[in-house]
């Protein structure tokens, strides 16, 4: 018999609506295969056997009724306090705005999904819970800062989770671990009880095994329908540099392989002003991440201080001018989509580095995988627009890539029909990989 | 100590923070990185970059 975490979300969904399973037993299913399988990869540090349980009666009969996911520790609940990846109660508990629009439609919140300390960091390795395993390979990083969301998702341990992206967070461990990670359109959702608040580059993400499960979970947390529309005949623009030529050639292959299979009209696009954004990115971020108090502070890993204390001696004089780049490459962007649906690239130059070197070769140079990461997933933070990371194949060494589709402001429709496209075109031969912890 | 221990140092005082030497052996590649692509920002033609509100949830509006 299929253990019920087996299934995708919306089979849970679905045999739970048609009394086929009860919220109870995939409860009791899904809290065993947490216990006996996420110890090889630390996704799902905090489990609430008894309070999930609790919850079963509570919830609504929504169309998520009874279905377990995990939230990030970025986001508050009503029992407990929001640590962000420490040690310390950063925000009260209480109900942050995206976790009462998944609980509004009647998910069941089983665990706690480890993250990145304070979410600074695109590896997932360092965090008051312990790293973050890849579920493809234990020795390499599950990615960050949402690395227990993707973990866990793709470990078939929840078939959703509640994941958030400042700076490529959903998308980079999306494609580490081989989900569907959907970054939404900046402010798409309340921000209360959430640490995207204090920046203006984070929003909710959402984390599910292919494009029809993150289409349930997208539907939940916007509160409309997402009907499923065509993904075929699309334009997509393919902007060369850096995105596409600073990457491992594997991981472009895979990416080029999945798109020429789609039939969508592919060109070339130029983002004015592109060479800049790493620029703005960094300068508003630097001024938006400030320090921590200083008894959570103390409690930080070497690599998250000294990036915290650098970001401290930055010059004020940057904030303006990266305000003004910021402005111009929205506009860019808005051009660019006159011409294009959605623009593609490589979520990550490579697939997951191991968690004891995570550096990577590329043309530019041997560098911390952190750099090439956020510069490949900044610019839908730093313009606000949504972008989707979908799994398109394996590496010579067995890990999975992922394909990056940004598209306009509030086009997660057309992104979630994209990903599905892809997943017809492919007869599902990406999201259908298992890793070999799940096998 | 150099120039940029000693402005560091005095900074982190201020801000009630100890840092010791090997932290800030860190600090110092990480900002000069940083500054590195943050001075691109300097050489920026103003005019080129006007100042304009900026409304993340949506597209901008056309001019």
């Amino acid at each position: 018999m299929t253990h019920p975490q087996d299934l995708s979300l919306r089979q849970q969904a679905e045999a739970i609506r048609h009394g086929d399973l009860s919220a109870k037993e995939l409860l009791d299913a899904t809290l065993e295969r947490l216990r006996s399988r996420d110890s090889s990869i630390n996704s799902t540090p905090v489990v609430f056997d008894e309070l999930s349980q609790a919850q079963i009666s509570q919830a609504p009969a929504g169309p998520l009724f009874g279905v377990p996911i995990t939230v990030k520790d970025m986001f508050a609940l009503p029992w407990r306090a929001a640590r962000n990846g420490t040690t310390h109660n950063l925000i009260p508990a209480s109900a942050s705005g995206p976790y009462r629009n998944l609980r509004d439609a009647g998910v069941i919140v089983v665990g706690i999904a480890n993250q990145h300390e304070l979410g600074i960091g695109s590896t997932g390795i360092y965090s008051a819970y312990g790293p973050m395993r890849n579920p493809w390979d234990p020795l390499h990083c599950a990615g960050g800062s949402s690395g227990g969301s993707a973990g866990g998702v793709a470990a078939r341990l929840v078939a959703g989770s509640l994941a958030s992206d400042s700076g490529g967070s959903t998308r980079i461990p999306a494609s580490y671990c081989g989900v569907v990670g959907l970054k939404l359109t900046y402010g798409a959702v309340p921000y209360d009880g959430y640490f995207g608040a204090a920046t203006t580059f984070s929003a909710p993400g959402l984390v599910a095994r292919d494009g029809g499960d993150a289409r349930m979970l997208t539907a939940a947390m916007l509160q409309r329908p997402f009907p499923l529309q065509s993904g075929s005949g699309l334009r997509v623009g393919l902007v060369r540099e850096p995105f596409w030529n600073d990457v491992q050639a594997e991981a472009a292959d895979a990416c080029t392989k999945a798109l020429t299979s789609t039939g969508w009209k592919v060109s070339e696009v130029k983002i004015e002003n592109l060479e800049l954004a790493g620029a703005a990115f960094l300068g508003r971020l630097i001024a938006e991440a400030g320090i921590p108090p200083t008894d959570v502070f103390a409690t930080l890993s070497e690599p998250t201080r000294a990036l915290l204390l650098a970001g401290m001696l930055a010059p004020a004089r940057f904030v303006p001018r990266a305000d003004r780049v910021r402005a111009a490459v929205r506009y860019s962007l808005a051009a660019a989509f006159e011409t294009v649906d959605f623009l593609a690239w490589p979520t990550t130059p490579g697939a997951a580095p191991t968690i004891d070197e995570p550096w990577v070769t590329i043309p530019s140079g041997r560098v911390l995988v952190d750099v090439p990461n956020v510069r490949q997933n900044s610019l839908a933070n730093l313009t606000g627009a949504p972008a989707i990371s979908i799994p398109v194949g394996l590496s010579s060494a067995q890990l999975p890539v992922g394909l990056q589709l940004l598209g306009p402001w509030g086009s997660e429709a057309r992104l979630l029909d994209a990903a599905e496209h892809v997943e017809r075109v492919s007869d599902r031969a990406y999201v259908n990989l298992v890793p070999p912890l799940a096998r | 100590m150099s120039n940029f221990e000693d402005w560091a140092r005095a900074t982190y005082r201020q801000a009630g923070i100890e840092v010791d030497e090997n932290e800030l052996v860190l600090v110092e590649l990480i900002y000069a990185g940083a500054l590195g692509q943050l001075e691109m920002l300097d050489r920026i033609d103003l005019e080129a970059f006007p100042a304009r509100g900026v409304d993340l949830r949506h597209a901008p509006k056309a001019t």
